[in-house]
This record gives C-alpha cells, sequence and structure tokens, in this order.
C-alpha cells in the first residue's frame, strides 16, 4: 500500500500542476470547436453527396456522434508522451528522472495520471453531457460502466505505444517525425479521424490485427451499445486486455534493452 | 570510519560513430558501422569515507560526470569494482537511489509550476519519508535558511539563486548517505554562493553525509572541502588533502606587480618571458598588471623584482600565496 502512495502522489501532483493551467484548457477547448465544426460540415458533405441516408451502416448522426467523442478521448488520452520522452533525452534531464527510486516506466506514467483526469473531467465528460443532451443517442447504462473498464484499459495500450516510440529517441535524436508519423498512424488506425466501418476492406484487415483499434474504436462502441450484454463486450475487453499485456511487457523489455544498451555505450 | 563510496579500477568506454563532414558524410554516417572506442574513465580508484566532503575537480570533458552516473548508477562500467553504501549501483539503481541525492546545477529536479513545499511532499511520498523526518528536516531546514518565503514559490518563479537553493534541500531531504553536487553554485552571485556552500557545510556536519562536489569554483573548494581529487581525460591526476597540495606548492608565491602604463608593451612581456621561463615562471596580464608565478626554490622573488626592474618602473608591487586556482591550472596543465 506504502508503494501506491508513491505512484498516487505523482497524480497528485500532476493535478495540482494541471490547475494552474487554466488558459491551456480554455485554448484547447476553442480549438476542439473549430476542429468539430469542420468535421461536421465535410460529414455533412459527404452524406449530402451519398444517395442513401445510411453509409456502410451508419448515419450522418452516429458518425458524428463517434468523431466528436473520439476527439473528446483523444485529447486526453494524448499526453505528449513522445515529445517529453525525446525533450528529455535531448537536454540530458532524463538523468534526473533516471535517480529517482522507482522504475522510469512507471514514474512516467503516473506522471500523467494527473494530468489525463484532469483532462477527462474538463473536455471528455462535457462534450459527453452536450452529445448527449442534444442527440440523446448515448445510452445511459451498464455500458458506462463497461466503457470505463474499455478506457482504462486503452489509457494503457496508449501508453505502452507511446513509451516504445518515446523509447526510440534513445537511438534517433529526431523526435518530431517520429512523433508525427506515430500519431498519424495512431489516428488512422484506431479510427479515431475516420470510423473503421468506412475503411475498405483491405485495411480495414489491417486494422484489425494492429492494436490501435483497441485505443479508440473499442472504448467508443462500448459506449455507444444500448444495455449490452456481457457476451457483447467481452471479445472487445478481451482483445484489449490481450493488447494492454501484450504491449506492457513489449514496452518494458524494449526499454530494458534500451537503456542497457546506453547505459554500456554511453549516451 | 566505513567507506561510503569504493571504486576499483573503474573503466568507462564509450563507442562514438566517426563522424564524417558535409552531406554526403552525415548521408554515409547513416549506414556507417565505423565506431571508436573513446575512453571516458581510465582505470580510477578511490575511496571516501562517509561524512567527507570530496572535492572533485577535472577541467571540462576530463570525466567526471561520467564517474557520477556510474555512482548513481545510470551508467554501468566497462570494467572494475564499485560500491555506494555497501552495493553496486548500477545493479541495484532503485535502492541505490534511495540512498542517494543529486543536484545538477543547470537543471532543476524539482516541479516547474508548482510550489516547493508541495515538490517536497511529492519527494516525501517517493522517497516515502516518515513525517517525523520530514518535519524535522524542514525545520533543521528553516534553522539554517530563510525557508518560509521559499515554500509557498512556484518554482518557476524563482530566481536562479533560490532555485539552486531549493534543489540542494530537496535533495538533502530523504536524508541520503550520499549527495552528489555538480556545479550547484554556477552562475550565482557571491552573496548566495556563499549562503549556499554555508548551507551545504551545515547539513554535513549535522547528518555527516557524504558530499561529492564538482565545480569549477575554487571559491567552493577552499570553503568545503578537505580533499580533493582531480582527474583529466578520465586518468587521475591526484588525490589528496588540500594540506597536502598547498605544502607541494608552498614554495611557490605569486608575484603581482604594476608597472607604468607607457611601459607596459608586448616588447616588454616577450622580454619577461623570455628572461623567467627557464625558471619555470608563468606570467599573466591584467590591465597595467604583471602577475608572475615564481617557484622560490628555483629563484629568489628579489631576483625577478630587480630584473623586472632593469627594463621597467614598478609603481606598486604585491606578494601572494599561491591561490588553489592556480594550484589546480598548474596541476591540469603540468600534471603534479
Amino acid at each position: 500500500m506504502s508503494k501506491m502512495r508513491k505512484y498516487l502522489a505523482l497524480t497528485r501532483a500532476g493535478i495540482i500542476e494541471e490547475l494552474g493551467f487554466r488558459l491551456a484548457t480554455i485554448v484547447m477547448i476553442f480549438g476542439n470547436i473549430i476542429y468539430l465544426t469542420v468535421i461536421y460540415f465535410l460529414w455533412r458533405s459527404i452524406f449530402a453527396s451519398s444517395p442513401t441516408p445510411v453509409v456502410n451502416g451508419m448515419t450522418f448522426e452516429s458518425t458524428l456522434i463517434y468523431l466528436v467523442l473520439a476527439t473528446a478521448i483523444f485529447n486526453f488520452m494524448e499526453m505528449y508522451t513522445v515529445w517529453e520522452m525525446g525533450r528529455n533525452v535531448q537536454s540530458g534531464k532524463i538523468v534526473l528522472d533516471l535517480v529517482r527510486p522507482m522504475e522510469y516506466r512507471s514514474y512516467l506514467f503516473w506522471s500523467y495520471t494527473g494530468p489525463t483526469i484532469m483532462q477527462f473531467l474538463t473536455t471528455f465528460i462535457p462534450t459527453f453531457i452536450i452529445v448527449e443532451c442534444v442527440t440523446k443517442a448515448i445510452p445511459l447504462g451498464i455500458n458506462l460502466l463497461y466503457f470505463i473498464i474499455s478506457i482504462i484499459l486503452a489509457v494503457m495500450i496508449n501508453y505502452s505505444i507511446d513509451f516504445m516510440v518515446g523509447t526510440i529517441c534513445l537511438y534517433s535524436e529526431s523526435i518530431w517525425g517520429i512523433n508525427i508519423m506515430k500519431q498519424v498512424i495512431v489516428l488512422l488506425f484506431s479510427g479515431a479521424t475516420i470510423p473503421l466501418a468506412f475503411f475498405p476492406e483491405g485495411l480495414a484487415k489491417v486494422a484489425s490485427v494492429l492494436p490501435f483499434k483497441a485505443v479508440y474504436d473499442g472504448p467508443l462502441s462500448i459506449l455507444l451499445m444500448n444495455s449490452p450484454e456481457i457476451c457483447d463486450v467481452l471479445p472487445i475487453l478481451e482483445l484489449q486486455a490481450f493488447w494492454a499485456v501484450m504491449l506492457y511487457l513489449l514496452s518494458v523489455g524494449f526499454w530494458k534493452i534500451s537503456l542497457r544498451q546506453i547505459t554500456v555505450n554511453g549516451g | 570510519m566505513e567507506n561510503s563510496i569504493v571504486l576499483k579500477n573503474i573503466t568507462k568506454e564509450f563507442k562514438v560513430l566517426n563522424r564524417h563532414e558535409g552531406l554526403k558524410g552525415s548521408i554515409r554516417d547513416l549506414f556507417s558501422r565505423d565506431y571508436k572506442t573513446v575512453t571516458a574513465v581510465d582505470n580510477v580508484s578511490l575511496e571516501i569515507k562517509k561524512g567527507e566532503i570530496v572535492g572533485y575537480l577535472g577541467p571540462n570533458g576530463a570525466g567526471k560526470s561520467t564517474t557520477i552516473k556510474i555512482m548513481t548508477g545510470i551508467l554501468k562500467p566497462t570494467s572494475g569494482e564499485i560500491m555506494v553504501n555497501g552495493k553496486t549501483p548500477w545493479e541495484d539503481r532503485t535502492s541505490n537511489c534511495e540512498k542517494i541525492g543529486v543536484v545538477f546545477g543547470q537543471r532543476s529536479q524539482l516541479w516547474w509550476s508548482l510550489p516547493l513545499v508541495e515538490s517536497f511532499k511529492l519527494l516525501k511520498d517517493i522517497y516515502m519519508i516518515e513525517d517525523k523526518n520530514y518535519n524535522d528536516m524542514l525545520d533543521f531546514y528553516a534553522s539554517i535558511v530563510d525557508l518560509e518565503p521559499l515554500l509557498h514559490k512556484p518554482v518557476r518563479q524563482m530566481s536562479l539563486g533560490q532555485r539552486t537553493l531549493s534543489d540542494i534541500l530537496a535533495s538533502f531531504l530523504h536524508s541520503p548517505e550520499v549527495v552528489f553536487l555538480d556545479e550547484p553554485t554556477i552562475g550565482l552571485d557571491v552573496a548566495m554562493k556563499s549562503n549556499i556552500r554555508d548551507l551545504i557545510a551545515a547539513i554535513n556536519e549535522q547528518k555527516n553525509t557524504t558530499v561529492i562536489l564538482t565545480t569549477h569554483d575554487m571559491g567552493d573548494v577552499d570553503a568545503l572541502c578537505k580533499r580533493i581529487v582531480i582527474i583529466d581525460k578520465g586518468k587521475m591526476l591526484y588525490d589528496n588533502d588540500m594540506e597536502h597540495l598547498k605544502k607541494v606548492f608552498g614554495s611557490y608565491r605569486t608575484l603581482s606587480l604594476r608597472i607604468r602604463s607607457s611601459q607596459m608593451t608586448d616588447d616588454f612581456i616577450t622580454s619577461l618571458e623570455e628572461r623567467f621561463s627557464p625558471y619555470g615562471i608563468s606570467i599573466s596580464t591584467e590591465n597595467n598588471w604583471v602577475s608572475l608565478v615564481i617557484n622560490e626554490d628555483r629563484i629568489k622573488v628579489m631576483d625577478v623584482l630587480s630584473g623586472v626592474q632593469e627594463n621597467g618602473s614598478i609603481k606598486d608591487m604585491k606578494l601572494e600565496e599561491i591561490s588553489t586556482e592556480e594550484v589546480i591550472k598548474r596541476i591540469y596543465t603540468e600534471g603534479i
């Protein structure tokens, strides 16, 4: 328990730190409104050009809800881990994090939990409430509980992916390219920019075997289910749990090997 | 007394890519396997006792930081044995880290946007410091520095001096056995430097913490260190008491002379250099002052004085014991 305390202390500090940046939150909300306006008009014209109101099994309304919520999830999920790691490696600040009496991976993860929780409360929850009030399309029932479990798994998967990409920064001095590449791949294959239902068959197959799907598409599907049975959500949660464990092991392993490389060959 | 840190024949080699010049070279480097080995630390052995303050000196790039990184467990030595508080740091990194504190003068380990007291609370939880020890430590801090105005100030709003002070306090908070201070007084004003030195001395005395101090400021060394270790190009040049060092260089004096400004010409300086270099005298000038470091075993100060007077008229003079700075400079350039 006492061990947990040092991690929760990091969460707490993150929340306090986040509260100090009120302006940043406001700017981000404003940026999202612009982004969502663009999305709205883009998809409206896509649906307007289609002969039927239902495209790939999704209506205009459900597509929009899906994308709005995906954006809201993106906001608290994207913690710029890769930037942070890259910057710390470049500036040498990582040395100070490495002399903390805990594993770097956990240290960084728990440092992020504070901002993640704050972003969840300040951007996801309001978006959720607005969407619900306007459309009444999100069922309010057991699906919310499953969604919470699913979103926690998604955070873990996303962090492992970020941490792995961040580890590459130990070798490569360019963070920018790596990070942009990661963002594009994750957002595309997770269904955050275009719902997976719209993917052509080949691409959909690729997306289904990649872990990114478990980050956005998983929790969103669960959220939009109407009073699902456990057997409806279990396949999604199982897949997420599988990726969470796999990527955890991979990212820990990759970090250990890389760190040894660095400590042996210098950096 | 027990040893806090023991290094036995520590060597650390890095593999560095041989980089080529120009665009073509850079592209070639992408595929190059052409590495050269650089020895950053070369067969260094060292024993540091509990409670000692050791000045760890050397010119830039001498291998100081590498040694410190080995002692903190971040780097693994290529060969040799190392024990810090009875453990091998690179094997037991996490548990080693619980018992050490680190300050890098140019970076802060504090949480940038949090008030200092929040950083302290966080460190309290991270290092699992007992409530009582934590409160005692804060009381102790309050007795040596003016803590109250610092506690509620976010770190990013602090001046460099306040921040360094806070960083040092933070590094001692969990009562570590060893604290590594890497250039703690860099960029600080004279008053703040002296505050920081007093603080380090006070904590060291009270808590018997071993302190490894790397610095380029000889004032730090004079104020704090009884013992100094000097390394250059990865090799150990000197490891002994300050007293001993002073004794070795005891026969050295610095003679400073103010010369009439019309006579302070390059020719004059060259003639002095020609005349006195056989006696191992080094000459430096500042404004109208000429400083000569004289080894009295080889030539008498009076002889130098009359020698100078033959070519120029002396307006003023000073005779000083050799400063630590001068001693270190001599060791860097000539060895001991």
